[in-house]
């Protein structure tokens, strides 16, 4: 039996905005019934994953992925990529992009004068392309990733 | 200083943003119901198709030369439009929105932040391409009529890349130089054959021209441009705008429709996207006028000869101004009713509300008790659900009589910002 009343460090604890039910992580908090509150005084930040999420709310694109040639990236089919468009292309980011007919996410390296794409999944052999030769246009970088947990595990 | 930035075939643009496919290929969308051809990318310029060309008229071109045809989708237009506006405020904190693709920027105060206009002008441009995906053009010029000249030679000239700074004297006595009168900002075609007729074709030679003369010809908005053109600011940017005096709206009905009962559910629905508008602009209308108009261009099927026309309206004066769409709807349709002949075919129903003012205004009239403040909330709850969960939502019993006719839209394109169920996705 624990004895002590398990007190919520007053740090750890954030207002949620109510107004903007769509951004709001969920908050289950149990209170230990008749003890005010001693947090009361330090509820200031209200928090939305949209700050979190998009710094810059005119530049970002929301994509649904399929597939699974970036799983070793946690970006399941279904996962909603929260994509950058501000900032530049550089080697080793995860990005959307258009290739000859069709947009894909893939790790960018550079390898001048070619670009390589890489997935992330070993069946997937990486993609090389040529900037002259190959028609292709970057959407951005994937700044974070939206996934709902696997409920049994992790699909293989 | 100030600036003047346009995107170039905004609509077909748009459309281009999440299609890379589509670029340099020629695009056309179309209006409301797929009638017309209201915009048209460079490429489908060049084809020859015109603007407001009816889209029947195209079929054989689009087929041959692989046309790509998408119907108008204003809401990734506005959403676009939105987000451009939005970036161009971190370049400038003055900005005028003066169209959904076209705004003023008012540059005077940050010389020192940037070195020169041009590089101003570049950072625009390579911005809105990288982070919008949208090409874009700028011009620079001293008064607001110059930036329109700038941002026009900026899209003419190769050599320019997209943006053309009018600064010094000499820049400006060359642009004007060749510059016809015509194009000039706020020249309609009649002012502009009577400029002709005194031998008057370029800006330049406009610019020059005695001001009782001009003020005599084209009243004081001709004066007011001359000065504009001489580097005088007449045009200040309007940053706030005022709300609109008038909402009007007239759309077509796809095909014509003889009967009373297609028409009001028509009416139905366009009045309550209209009344919408009244609302978020937060004003009460005071009148309303409906008119009723035939094809006419329209033959009678079998003899071939120019159809039956009948083209009327009616304004029907409210007894207080208000904003629900259950009072003005009641309205309306007596109008509606009391201009329908029976007998001829019907192509469009027209809309306009007039007499606006701010929503805080009350006057109670002497016989009336003045509007029902809970008709307008209702009207307002209304909103807000269909903002929530969609257009029409809720709405108007005798809307969607017909389910069909609403739904004319063959070419529709992912609203790929704004719906969930609308983003692209990746392989």
């Amino acid at each position: 039996m624990i004895e002590t009343i398990d007190f919520i460090p007053p740090e750890d604890i954030f207002l949620v905005d109510p107004t903007r039910r769509k951004d709001i992580p969920y908050f289950d908090i149990a209170v230990s019934a008749g003890f005010a509150n001693p947090a009361d005084n330090y509820i200031r930040e209200r928090l939305n994953l949209q700050d979190l999420c998009v710094p810059h709310i005119d530049c970002t694109y929301f994509v649904r992925a399929k597939g699974e040639s970036m799983l070793g990236d946690y970006i399941f089919p279904g996962s909603i990529l929260v994509v950058d468009s501000t900032r530049p292309i550089e080697t080793g980011m995860v990005i959307v992009i258009w290739v000859n007919e069709g947009w894909c996410v893939k790790r960018y390296i550079d390898k001048n004068p070619m670009i390589m794409l890489e997935s992330s999944n070993e069946k997937y052999a990486p993609i090389y392309l040529h900037p002259d030769r190959d028609k292709i246009s970057v959407l951005g970088e994937v700044t974070y990733i939206v996934s709902k947990p696997p409920r049994y595990g992790r699909p293989r | 200083m100030v600036a003047l930035v346009d995107a170039n075939s905004f609509y077909a643009s748009c459309h281009q943003i999440f299609r890379p496919d589509l670029e340099g290929k020629p695009i056309i969308v179309l209006s409301n119901r797929d009638g017309n051809v209201v915009a048209r990318s460079k490429e489908a310029k060049e084809l020859g198709i015109k603007m407001g060309q009816a889209f029947f008229e195209t079929k054989e071109l689009v087929n041959e030369k692989q046309v790509v045809v998408f119907s108008s989708n204003y809401e990734l237009y506005g959403d676009i439009s939105a987000r451009m506006m939005s970036v161009l405020t971190q370049f400038a904190p003055d900005v005028e929105v003066y169209s959904i693709d076209e705004a003023f920027l008012q540059l005077e105060d940050y010389t020192g932040v940037y070195p020169t206009y041009k590089g101003l002008g570049q950072a625009i441009r390579t911005s809105i391409r990288q982070w919008l995906r949208l090409p874009v053009g700028v011009g620079v010029g001293p008064t607001k009529t110059l930036a329109k000249v700038a941002n026009r030679l900026a899209k003419i000239k190769p050599e320019c890349h997209g943006v053309c700074v009018l600064e010094t004297q000499a820049d400006i006595d060359e642009a004007l130089w060749g510059f016809p009168v015509e194009e000039l900002w706020g020249v309609g075609g009649r002012s502009a054959s009577k400029l002709k007729r005194e031998g008057i074709r370029t800006a330049y030679q406009l610019r020059d021209v005695n001001d009782d003369w001009i003020r005599g010809a084209m009243t004081v908005n001709g004066l007011r441009l001359v000065h504009e053109l001489r580097g005088l600011s007449c045009k200040l940017l309007e940053v706030n705008q005022p709300p609109r005096k008038s909402i009007c709206t007239e759309p077509g009905f796809g095909k014509v429709i003889p009967d009373l009962d297609n028409i009001l559910d028509a009416l139905t629905t366009h009045l309550s996207r209209v009344c919408e508008k009244l609302r978020k602009q937060e004003s009460l209308c005071g009148a309303v006028t409906v008119w009723l108009r035939t094809d006419p261009h329209r033959r009678t099927p079998g003899n071939g000869l120019p159809a039956k026309q009948y083209s009327t309206s009616v304004t029907v004066r409210l007894p207080h101004p208000t904003s629900s769409t259950l009072e003005i709807i009641r309205y309306a349709e007596s109008g509606v009713k009391a201009i329908f002949k029976f007998g001829y075919n019907y192509l469009r129903v027209g809309i306009m509300l007039t007499d606006l003012v701010p929503a805080d205004y009350r006057q109670v009239g002497v016989f009336t008790k003045g509007p029902d403040e809970r008709l307008i909330r209702l009207s307002q709850v209304m909103d807000k659900v269909n903002k929530r969960y969609g257009h029409d939502t809720l709405r108007m019993a005798s809307q969607m009589y017909n389910p069909e006719w609403p739904m004319k839209q063959k070419y529709l394109s992912p609203r790929y910002t704004t719906r969930w169920e609308d983003i692209l996705e990746v392989k």
